[in-house]
């Protein structure tokens, strides 16, 4: 993911500035948050039962 | 001659450019600086509830409120913006008057994907969309952390994060949009007006929160086999009070982001600053009426309660009751609206409490109840007054009966999906921690952490 533009100059930039603007990237890495967040609820709540189950031995 | 007009010309047209960048970096500026103090908010939450827990709980009170914060940021950025620009109109996801709402919309400016990523990241030709978005995430985690403190103690953290979620990403987003925006179908049908965010923010969160109280339950301990209630004293009364302190900190923030700046493109005015309705605000409207409002729910509650957890309740209670129509209330009447809010409070609570809900910090009370007294009392005050910038005949106006279609629409909001969230949660066995774990403290049984290793000393015996 180089800087998407044919001169490698920031005069040339008047928008959007971020790495992988223009590309399918900025979609890739928001899914991959997403799935983050949901992944950490599940393995979260995982552990939480375990505790609970731990205590109620 | 000619070339004295054409360098002064010239002078002009660079002088306009100046003021231009300095008025965009003033803008930029101010909302960026409500971020922070919003943040303070959620210091205030965190020193509140975890204060108002018993030390085998202190922890885990912290931990969820955290969470809870770093749920509602990501969550926010990928749906909560969206349904805010989406929903103005209701469900059709159509455009409204003003032009800025609808499904179309939304998805051209609030997406993390496609061409609408230019406004959800650095952009060198956009100072506005990221400040917009990091004041109305703060108002997203300021909604989920008035629930946060009711249900502390016995609720499961994931359990909680996911309500947490579904009102500050949600639930609060869409009362935004009906009630909080140019093109809302609550203010262009009803003329609802709710500048400080009383019902779409307060009431919301805390009919959300009597939501998930029915389905959590009490405490164990909290209520006697005839129904009579005990008081769980919380572990740092004074860490209590300061929490509450920072809250109304950090509300100078909450209501200064709610005002729209003058002079740029997406401004209301060039010279004037304005509600998000587009009707004229000053920041010093909103200083003589915030602190009135404070002093007035702080003096209030003081008269029956003398207690200082509910006098400083009552200062928020005050802010509270007062924040529909911190726009136009003349101080003296807001200490007056904010007085009556304070006293009113302690009553409902108790009221509350009798009918087995334990709300461990008032939290459906102060927000949730003094959220829609404030909507209403708008109405009471302020009808015939434009609830929306226009031509005269052409406006909404602020009316009763618009005020209480606001309060009974903000009401449900919250606690229809409180309820419901929470109730599937019940089922799932994800809303309420086992009694084992209870009773053993909370702290010991999930947190790898002590509050306080080396204990803490006993203090005095209350008052009589």
């Amino acid at each position: 993911m180089g800087f998407p533009f044919e001169t490698a100059s920031w005069d040339v930039v008047d928008g959007a500035m971020f790495i992988g603007w223009g590309t399918v990237m900025p979609g890739v890495y928001t899914l991959i948050a997403a799935v983050i967040c949901v992944y950490t609820l599940w393995a979260g709540n995982r552990a939480e039962q375990k505790h609970y189950k731990r205590v109620e031995k | 001659m000619e070339e004295q007009i054409a360098e002064l010309t010239a002078q002009l047209a660079e002088l306009t450019a100046s003021a231009g960048v300095t008025n965009t970096m003033f803008a930029e500026t101010f909302y960026y600086l409500t971020i922070p103090l919003m943040i303070i908010i959620h210091a205030g939450f965190l020193a509140y509830e975890m204060g108002a827990s018993r030390t085998k709980n202190v922890l885990s009170s912290g931990v969820k409120n955290i969470l809870a914060f770093a749920f509602m940021i990501p969550t926010f950025y990928f749906f909560g913006w969206w349904i805010y620009w989406a929903l103005p109109t209701g469900i059709t996801l159509s455009a409204g008057p003003a032009g800025i709402s609808g499904g179309e919309y939304a998805s051209s400016i609030a997406l993390g994907w496609g061409d609408a990523a230019q406004y959800m990241g650095p952009n060198i030709a956009d100072q506005a969309s990221g400040v917009f978005f990091g004041a109305f995430a703060l108002f997203a985690a300021t909604t989920a952390s008035i629930m946060s403190g009711a249900v502390i103690e016995r609720i499961q953290t994931v359990g909680f994060i996911i309500l947490a979620i579904v009102l500050g990403s949600f639930a609060w987003v869409v009362a935004a949009a009906w009630g909080w925006h140019a093109d809302g179908w609550l203010v262009t049908k009803f003329g609802v007006h709710d500048f400080g965010a009383a019902g779409l923010v307060h009431a919301v969160a805390g009919f959300f929160a009597l939501g998930v109280l029915i389905n959590l339950g009490p405490r164990i301990g909290k209520f006697n086999a005839d129904g009579s209630a005990n008081h769980i004293a919380g572990h740092n009364m004074p860490l209590t009070i300061t929490g509450l302190m920072l809250i109304i900190v950090g509300f100078f923030g909450f209501l200064m982001a709610c005002v729209i700046v003058p002079g740029e493109a997406w401004s209301w005015f060039g010279d004037k600053g304005a509600t998000i309705y587009g009707t004229p605000i000053t920041l010093s409207a909103l200083s003589f009426n915030i602190l009135m409002a404070v002093a007035g729910g702080i003096i209030g509650a003081w008269i029956f309660t003398k207690d200082p957890f509910w006098m400083m309740s009552g200062a928020l209670a005050g802010i509270i009751s007062t924040a529909s129509g911190l726009d136009i209330y003349f101080p003296a009447q807001a200490f007056v609206i904010a007085f009556s809010a304070g006293i009113i409070m302690k009553p409902c609570a108790d009221w509350l409490e009798r009918r087995g809900i334990d709300d461990a910090v008032g939290a459906v009370t102060v927000h949730g109840t003094i959220g829609l007294y404030g909507v209403i009392m708008l109405g009471v005050m302020a009808s015939g007054f434009p609830a929306l910038q226009g031509a005269a005949g052409e406006v909404p106006v602020i009316t009763l009966t618009g005020q209480i279609i606001g309060a009974a629409v903000f009401g449900l909001l919250g606690f229809v999906p409180g309820y419901g969230v929470s109730f599937i949660l019940k089922k799932m066995g994800m809303l309420r921690t086992p009694a084992a774990a209870e009773i053993a403290g909370l702290d010991t049984t999930k947190v790898p952490a002590q509050g306080y290793p080396e204990g803490i000393p006993v203090s005095a015996a209350p008052a009589e």
